[in-house]
């Protein structure tokens, strides 16, 4: 290998984690729902490229900055979020985990079919920011969406962790998720803190879907099943309800991935991303931040 | 009359992958892996018959003592884990099976053609039914002759001592291990029945459609498997079957006069129907209502209600 593959190589690798951004902030969502509800939402991921579609909506009929149409995917993100823990969770019982598995399935399905639906099926193209601008370091060109993208998901991140962590909101959640009794006892209601942390989710899933329709350019209802794989992937390798650790995983993904396309090509890419994650289970189960309650 | 027969051959199929859910279900395990069991299957009998010219019942036991093995080998360090991770784990299986045959290429040139899986284009050209000179009628009873066993079989395990510890694995783990239940190798045998089902449909599904690629194998197949059982409910065997009458006839086929709305309405239904019957639509209240309709067999029927709850 000489040095201009090595330089690509390094290029290769450095999209990939500035990508893996979009894959955290998905993690990030399945871990919030699971240490709250202590179940597994499948349908996160294809609410999430809804929430990017449903702000395309707003770009049909007048012409907005592109910023304009982030933010309105986060608004969209959020109100579905509520919608997915009405249908889905609320009106389920507590003690039957596989039924609301099975909600979420069938939620996922029907997102897709509205998707395509309203779409005809089609690829939409998402605006991108800062998509001229390519910053050169060296030898390494850094793109400017990408860049957004990953600073977009950063500054997210470390909302959501301010949030978490240092208001009551945050406060009660983080109760919800090690004792629902005695959070109840303390006066919190379960069925607010719930729906509100899933209009978080939400919101973080749709500034997630946006990210990805902007970092790839378009948007197609075929990517909310591999989405969710990788998002669901990158919270078991972080550990499950670990926020630090679906970040670094989440970045660890992306980088990954896109060491193994420049190797053995794109078809066989998953391939190794898979095998990344038997490695975790066999050898840490626990994932890389596991809390110390466990790993159920 | 050959789309009835046809459609007869899908239900039957699907109940095979649903049977191979349940049976992992039963000790309380997600596993999205019977659709990489499923391709494991179609693929090992798929080329048994076509590139080793076998005949199809002994392909097919292969296939699933094939599909079998592999299932025993994967449960042992899938089922380290539980819950979402067994979820994640599972799903990571399958696709990596999939996407393994996708990269899959072995081709033997027969004559003019060459035969055998070839990569993304999948696997043309099994003909066994149509070389035999079997008929769709012929087809869709063999199919049904084989889930018909594998029914049976189950219904059979499910009353003996082997169904009362998968349940109670199922129902509450530690109190099964404080009662000498070896937790793990009650689920990697519930994992390797499920992947010999699974292998069996698998290698069915191949000779009756003929071509298989990997795609089919996917993530939506894997759902489709567990939703079955969990729609159906969990209290006996014929709760899968009904699901998946509910699915592949009332859903997918007898709505197609709906056109587009069709796909539309499947994910509603699936909703609708977790939110009234979260314990599935063959749940235990249902069998007790039933068996109070149809009071035959009273002291069979009594110790089994007693057993599910």
């Amino acid at each position: 290998m000489d040095l201009l593959d090595l330089i690509d190589l390094v290029q290769s690798i450095a999209d990939g984690i500035l990508f893996g951004a979009t894959y955290a902030m998905l993690g990030i969502g399945f871990t919030l729902i699971f240490g709250v509800m202590h179940k597994i939402n499948l349908s996160y991921a294809a609410a999430s490229v809804g929430a990017a579609y449903a702000s395309l909506l707003l770009m049909t009929g007048v012409s907005v900055p592109a910023p304009v149409v982030f933010v309105f995917a986060a608004l969209c993100g959020g109100a579905i979020g509520l919608v997915v823990y009405v249908v889905c969770f609320r009106f389920i019982p507590r003690a039957n985990p596989l039924a609301t598995l099975m909600s979420t399935v069938g939620l996922l399905l029907l997102i897709d079919e509205v998707i395509v639906h309203a779409t005809d099926g089609g690829a939409k193209s998402y605006p991108a920011l800062f998509s001229d601008v390519i910053i050169a370091a060296g030898a390494f060109n850094l793109r400017g969406d990408l860049m957004f993208v990953f600073a977009l998901g950063c500054v997210s991140m470390v909302v959501l962790l301010l949030l978490l962590y240092r208001t009551r909101l945050g406060l009660a959640t983080r109760a919800m998720s090690q004792q629902p009794l005695a959070a109840q006892l303390c006066g919190i209601s379960v069925d607010r803190t719930n729906a509100l942390t899933f209009v978080i989710t939400g919101v973080v899933g749709g500034m997630a879907g946006a990210m990805i329709g902007a970092a790839i350019g378009v948007l197609s209802p075929l990517l909310s099943l591999p989405l969710t794989v990788k998002g669901l992937i990158v919270t078991v390798i972080g550990g499950l309800g670990s926020i630090p650790g679906a970040i670094i995983a989440g970045l660890l993904v992306g980088g990954f991935e896109n060491f193994f396309q420049f190797f053995r090509g794109v078809s066989e890419r998953d391939l190794y991303v898979m095998l990344l994650l038997f490695v975790f289970l066999v050898f840490r189960p626990g994932g890389l931040f596991a809390p110390a309650a466990g790993r159920d | 009359m050959d789309f009835y027969l046809g459609m007869i051959q899908i239900i039957g199929v699907h109940t095979l992958l649903g049977l191979s859910a349940y049976c992992v279900l039963l000790t309380g395990q997600v596993s999205m892996a019977q659709a990489g069991f499923f391709a494991i299957g179609a693929y090992v009998a798929g080329m048994l018959t076509v590139l080793a010219q076998w005949a199809l019942i002994p392909a097919l036991g292969v296939a699933g003592l094939m599909a079998g093995a592999v299932a025993c080998a994967i449960g042992f360090p899938a089922l380290r884990v539980k819950g979402l991770m067994l979820v994640v784990a599972t799903v990571a299986f399958g696709e990596a099976v999939r996407l393994f045959f996708f990269n899959f290429d072995y081709q033997v040139a027969r004559g003019e053609i060459k035969m055998g899986p070839h990569g993304g284009e999948g696997f043309r050209q099994i003909r066994y039914f149509p070389e035999h000179g079997w008929s769709t009628l012929d087809v869709a009873l063999f199919v049904w002759t084989v889930v018909v066993l594998v029914m049976a079989g189950l219904w059979w395990m499910d009353r003996s001592r082997a169904g009362a510890v998968l349940r109670a694995v199922g129902e509450d783990e530690l109190a099964a291990q404080s009662a000498g239940i070896n937790i793990t190798a009650v689920k990697v045998s519930a994992m390797t029945v499920g992947g010999v089902i699974a292998g069996l449909g698998g290698g069915t599904f191949a000779h009756y459609t003929t071509h298989i690629e990997h795609i089919q194998f996917g993530v939506v197949l894997a759902t489709f498997a567990i939703a079955y059982p969990i729609l159906g409910g969990l209290s006996n065997v014929f709760g899968t079957l009904l699901a998946v009458i509910f699915i592949q006839g009332f859903l997918v086929e007898g709505l197609r006069f709906l056109g587009d709305w069709r796909n539309l309405l499947f994910g509603g239904l699936i909703l609708l129907a977790m939110n009234l019957r979260p314990r599935g639509l063959l749940d235990a209240k249902a069998v007790a209502a039933l068996r109070r309709l149809f009071p035959g067999g009273k002291e069979r029927s009594g110790a089994q209600a007693h057993g599910a709850q």
